[in-house]
């Protein structure tokens, strides 16, 4: 029981905190859009590379989505293995952003960033989702 | 009486689990985790690899006793001159002027190493001769013993021309080095223990100051006499000598070397573990609360000395 009093709070606040430095970047994102372009740049390299970081940054909102899903709704939150998954990638991920936003790394290795902790916490969430509700087994 | 502890130890629980399970995988990541980062953010924060270093030594300077002296009398190009090069002589004919020359090389600290080069040159002039310029090339042997071993010949060139006629040139410097790339950090290099002025050809094109010159500044290490602007002294009597005064100081010398493999393991050895103990620890720690928590599944094995009845 106790440890499921600390492993829930400390996933939701990964996954808050990865958001909300997710939405900061939608602001902040120009500096590295110009850090991944050459000294002189034109306007249509600038707005194909920024229209590539909005977009990722879209579908990790999307993974958001589903990954609060499977929280709230309980499918996951008794579940250690996907706590556990879901605390370390969203923590790294946290740590990696602020990296990415202090010292302006280029928009290209987002895309690491997005696979490692954004996509694998919410396949492994769509795989719970169909085992409990397809599959009908207990989510813990 | 009062109850207090009078001892502790550790006891340990081994965890054990087979191969393919998911406290294997979170094992595996957290090893990773453990020791990968550190490396990055050591290298990330620049000065993994060390470079370049320094070193400070004081050089064995010598003066070679190879002088090689012009002076112009004129504002039209006539000129005086004189050398330590028997061939240099003959070649100038009736420009050559023999002065009085005085060195001391001192040293002051008594530590084997000369401290202090002293020059006095008295150039005898006839009496309706002036001089206007001067061109002094003086030669020494130069030895670093500390990290490789470097001998050179090199040489120190003053030069200084004025609109008025003068009577004595002062000179007061440090005999530094210059160095185009770093030095080895062991090692023999006596590429350049070749004499500056060729002394035994008896052609002019051996004593051209350009080409002297010219040559010297091919290398990679040179030395260059580091003053202020030498001081002209005006109003020669007649019958009084052209005197040049030239103190020339052997400092300490700060040396740029490439580290060796050694040393630049030391020291990106030393980051790294100062970074990874910070892991090992936070590691540890969330190691210590899964596996006695039973985050994931595992068997605890208690090490209890069984007390048998």
């Amino acid at each position: 029981m106790t440890v499921i009093n600390s492993i829930v709070p400390a996933r939701f606040l990964t996954l808050i905190a990865h958001l909300v430095i997710v939405i900061t970047i939608f602001w902040s994102r120009s500096n590295n859009v110009q850090a991944c372009l050459p000294l002189d740049f034109s306007e249509e390299e600038y707005n194909t590379e920024d229209t590539r970081l909005v977009v990722a940054l879209s579908v990790t909102l999307g993974l958001f989505g589903v990954e609060l899903a499977g929280f709230f709704s309980g499918v996951s939150m008794f579940n250690h293995s996907q706590s556990l998954l879901s605390l370390a990638a969203h923590c790294s991920a946290s740590i990696c952003l602020s990296f990415f936003v202090f010292q302006k790394w280029e928009c290209w290795t987002y895309w690491f960033i997005f696979a490692f902790c954004s996509v694998i916490p919410a396949l492994c969430e769509l795989i719970l989702f169909i085992a409990v509700f397809g599959l009908k087994k207990k989510p813990f | 009486m009062a109850f207090y502890e009078v001892y502790s130890h550790p006891a340990l629980i081994r965890y054990k689990t087979s191969v393919c399970t998911k406290a294997t995988l979170f094992f595996v990541i957290v090893l990773c985790l453990t020791y990968i980062p550190p490396l990055l953010v050591a290298y990330r924060s620049q000065g993994f690899w060390l470079k370049r270093s320094t070193y400070e030594e004081q050089p064995h300077i010598r003066f070679q006793y190879q002088i090689l002296l012009t002076g112009a009398t004129s504002t039209t190009g006539d000129y005086v001159a004189w050398s330590t090069y028997h061939n240099f002589n003959h070649l100038l004919g009736s420009n050559l002027r023999i002065p009085s020359v005085s060195v001391q090389e001192e040293d002051l600290n008594q530590d084997g190493k000369f401290d202090r080069l002293s020059l006095q040159l008295e150039l005898p002039l006839k009496p309706e001769e002036q001089i206007y310029s001067i061109q002094l090339l003086l030669t020494f042997s130069y030895q670093l013993f500390r990290m490789s071993t470097v001998v050179m010949q090199t040489l120190v060139y003053v030069q200084h021309s004025s609109s008025v006629p003068g009577s004595q040139l002062f000179v007061s410097g440090d005999l530094r080095l210059y160095q185009r790339i770093p030095l080895p950090h062991r090692g023999l290099h006596t590429a350049y223990n070749v004499s500056v002025i060729d002394g035994t050809s008896p052609f002019a094109s051996a004593y051209d100051l350009v080409k002297i010159i010219q040559a010297y500044q091919e290398r990679n290490l040179t030395t260059y006499l580091s003053c202020p602007s030498p001081l002209w002294t005006v109003g020669r009597a007649s019958d009084a000598p052209f005197r040049i005064n030239a103190e020339i100081h052997y400092p300490l010398e700060i040396i740029s070397y490439r580290p060796g493999f050694w040393e630049t393991i030391k020291f990106a050895w030393i980051q790294y573990v100062s970074v990874l103990l910070i892991f090992l620890w936070v590691f540890h720690r969330i190691q210590t609360f899964v596996f006695q928590n039973q985050v994931l599944p595992t068997v605890p094995i208690h090490q209890v000395k069984e007390h048998r009845p």
